[in-house]
């Protein structure tokens, strides 16, 4: 069976060293885990791409203080989970689309039709276009 | 005056509270290649607006292959009324025959919604947003409460911009609600789909759109099978400080 996910050729992991990768879940305010951010994480898992993420921020719905929030907060994101990742020079990129993330940033090869429901499961405002 | 450079932030929060011609007017001169998503409801307002703010509007539709006859009928007449071309934009046909042959007609009464809309409606969206600079929507931030996702009149489009081009996104209609439209329709005599006098208030594919009942949330005529909070993938604003 092939994997989900290849690597291209030509990638080279060590543009991925001048970068800080942030993976924020969230925590819905009545305790219980965010199914998205649970599928995104096993996803992470399976493909062995954990080892890229530099750090995990939890956003607690029932906590604006918690990390997660507050980095949200500050890049004016609105919906979880999401990646951020900082350049060397301090220019951070938000992902609220994991595929997306694994194509641009990862440089993995994605399957599109995977991609176009991510796209949807990442934005159900999407539902009424 | 096109493609020019925008603050989008800032565009955000001035044109808020502005009305929905006004965004639109900001959206159509600041972009030539732009295009109003219309759906075959009740966005059909957008149209109206649009073509008294320019000669020159461009609208495309989602053919899922599964609208209601009577939303097909529908589209013809505003392309009739209106006298504009609406391109139609189809899945791609190796993907749905894939989709059928493996999980049937019916999947998304098992499997959830999002595998055929992303077969039927995303990958079409998306291979047309590629071409385009901007889009315009009707999205509302009525429509979904459950959701909580913000809509703001105007935003980089984090979904399908690319590496290579940012998308802008223009929701005139965010802060408009149903009722608002409503009023506009009959107003300004603006042609509607019929289903809407049958009880539909939101309106997507025939097999998973219902009408509602008075008091129900029109989120309640889709999908209706499923759990909301299954759908749910917005940070809750309140909990956001502003």
């Amino acid at each position: 069976m092939e994997p989900a996910l290849l690597i291209k050729p030509n990638f080279c992991y060590k543009a991925l060293l001048n970068m800080n990768i942030t993976f924020v879940k969230k925590i819905l305010a009545d305790g219980s885990p965010c199914r998205k951010c649970g599928d995104v994480t096993d996803k992470l898992e399976t493909n062995d791409q954990m080892k890229f993420i530099d750090q995990i921020l939890v956003a607690d719905e029932s906590d604006p203080s918690s990390s997660g929030m507050q980095l949200a907060q500050s890049l004016s994101v609105d919906r979880a989970p999401f990646f951020v990742v900082e350049q060397d020079n301090g220019e951070k990129t938000v992902y609220t689309v994991y595929l997306k993330f694994v194509k641009e940033v990862l440089n993995q090869t994605t399957d599109a039709k995977e991609e176009a429901k991510d796209i949807l499961d990442s934005n159900p405002d999407l539902d009424f276009i | 005056m096109t493609n020019q450079a925008l603050d989008i932030p800032a565009l955000a929060e001035e044109y808020d509270q502005k009305s929905p011609q006004d965004i639109l007017k900001l959206a159509l001169d600041s972009f030539d290649n732009i295009a109003i998503s219309f759906s075959g409801a009740e966005d059909v307002v957008l149209v109206d607006m649009a073509t008294k703010i320019s000669n020159n509007v461009k609208v495309f539709s989602l053919d899922t292959g599964r609208l209601h006859p009577e939303t097909y009928r529908f589209i013809e007449k505003v392309r009739d009324h209106y006298k504009i071309d609406i391109e139609l934009m189809s899945p791609e046909a190796d993907a749905v025959e894939k989709l059928v042959k493996e999980k049937g007609l019916y999947s998304f009464l098992k499997d959830g919604h999002q595998e055929c809309c992303s077969v039927r409606k995303i990958a079409p969206l998306r291979r047309k947003l590629t071409t385009l600079d901007a889009w315009v929507t009707g999205q509302r931030k009525d429509q979904s409460p459950g959701t909580r996702t913000q809509v703001p009149v105007v935003q980089a489009d984090n979904a399908f911009s690319t590496a290579e081009k940012t998308l802008t996104k223009f929701n005139p209609l965010s802060n408009w609600t149903s009722a608002q439209v409503w009023e506009y329709i009959r107003m300004f005599d603006v042609p509607f789909n019929e289903l809407h006098e049958q009880g539909f208030i939101s309106i997507g594919c025939e097999p998973c759109t219902r009408p509602v009942v008075p008091n129900q949330h029109e989120r309640e005529g889709r999908w209706w099978w499923e759990e909301a909070t299954q759908k749910e993938c917005g940070l809750h604003s309140s909990n956001l400080k502003k």
